[in-house]
């Protein structure tokens, strides 16, 4: 049996009320779900808050789901627009402005909250350490592009379709995105 | 940065359209263009470092089992009999009070049943025609009656006069006079009698047949609405 076809049958089984098939279908996706909000969100708390936020929106239109696209693909929809509105809301509590592109942006502030915030130190390696700390240097709109080009595998007319933008759109991001980053990069070298 | 097509040759780069030309002219470029190669080499390594991103564990959460068990369990899949005929009361009450705001009648006649709506101005319409039946019944049979008495009395005077003129005469003769006078009385007052009936029993046939013009006119308005 295919991915799609397990899916499909964890699915049917979870909308007749087996508990079972639904912690199943969680557990197939969860990983990818955290991690993805670990890079967007930059820690381990908000990463659990949009991993439980995009399941129970998955549970509550799990019924509408009608096999039109692969499971996968309407979950991480709904994963990335869970993420914008987390980082929108986190903007709100916090007090701070959008950016230029109207955006929120709760890496923006990273350097802040990890003073605050003792969980960042949760992260298991020094290389997602440094992954996350180069992607907060990012405006939200580009690291959204990488996550989903380099990350989620995506293409860029995929990403558009995603993101309602153009193709050219999430191609130009996506480059600038890869120009920031390889510019902190050597920043970093310079500085040690 | 100086090469002219950098920016436009890195962009297509990650493009997954990339056609089989315009790679290949891409890779003419790279082996001409120093620049672009250096460029392309470093995005390339920023993409790769951001691939060795390490998964990491979910930390330990209950994948919202507790709220799927809860609400399965407060919608029990709809079965029975019960369940299945509960709302049959509600509706049974719905619709006894629909027929009452509805003031709604079933008239059953030969060929078949009939059901109105509303109709209390036909209701009122039917009452009062059939009082003014009613009316007429009574004053028909008591000018009946009346005339009945008058023609009686007039008979009997008559008798009487006739009966005192004939007695002079012969006794037996007399009596005889009498009882012819009195048969012919009676049968005149049968017939009379007869007459009458058959006048009420005309009358009768026209106010049914004014009642049915009645009803048909109802029916044909209500139909017609």
């Amino acid at each position: 049996m295919s991915v799609i076809d397990e899916d499909e049958a964890l699915i049917a089984a979870a909308l007749a009320g087996s508990p079972h098939a639904w912690e199943k279908l969680v557990k197939r996706y969860e990983s990818r779900v955290f991690n993805q909000g670990l890079r967007l969100m930059g820690n381990p708390s908000d990463a659990m808050d949009l991993l439980q936020e995009v399941f129970l929106g998955v549970y509550r239109n799990l019924h509408r789901f009608r096999g039109d696209a692969k499971f996968s693909s309407w979950l991480f929809r709904i994963a990335h627009n869970k993420a914008i509105d987390l980082s929108r809301r986190k903007r709100l509590l916090a007090g701070t402005p959008p950016n230029a592109e109207g955006e929120a942006d709760p890496l923006e502030s990273l350097s802040a909250d990890r003073q605050q915030e003792p969980e960042i130190s949760l992260m298991h390696s020094e290389l997602n350490q440094r992954i996350v700390e180069r992607l907060s240097q990012l405006p939200l709109a580009q690291r959204l592009v990488v996550e989903l080009k380099v990350f989620q595998s995506m293409t860029f007319e995929e990403i558009a379709d995603l993101q309602d933008i153009s193709e050219n759109t999430a191609k130009t991001r996506f480059y600038a995105a890869l120009k920031k980053l390889k510019q902190t990069t050597e920043d970093e070298h310079v500085l040690s | 940065m100086s090469c002219p097509k950098t920016v436009y040759l890195l962009q297509e780069y990650f493009s997954d359209s990339l056609s089989a030309q315009a790679g290949a002219e891409f890779d003419k470029h790279l082996a001409l263009c120093g620049e672009c190669r250096a460029e392309l080499d470093t995005l390339l390594l920023t993409r790769q470092e951001l691939l060795s991103w390490q998964e990491q564990r979910v930390p330990h959460w209950d994948r919202g089992r507790e709220l799927f068990k809860r609400e399965h369990a407060a919608e029990p899949p709809a079965t029975g009999w019960f369940t299945r005929w509960q709302w049959a009361p509600t509706a049974a009450s719905f619709t006894m009070l629909c027929l009452l705001l509805l003031n709604t009648s079933v008239s059953v006649s030969g060929s078949g049943f009939e059901i109105a709506f509303g109709g209390s101005a036909e209701r009122a319409e039917i009452d009062r025609s059939l009082a003014t039946f009613e009316a007429q019944q009574l004053a028909e049979i008591e000018s009946l009656i009346r005339r009945f008495e008058a023609r009686q009395d007039s008979n009997n005077v008559q008798l009487l006069q006739a009966v005192m003129e004939q007695t002079q005469q012969s006794t037996a003769e007399s009596l005889d006079r009498i009882y012819a006078y009195f048969e012919e009385q009676r049968l005149r007052d049968l017939q009379d009698m007869q007459f009458g009936y058959q006048q009420l029993a005309d009358s009768d046939y026209a106010t049914l047949r004014s009642l049915q013009e009645l009803a048909q006119f109802v029916s044909y308005r209500e139909s017609a609405r």
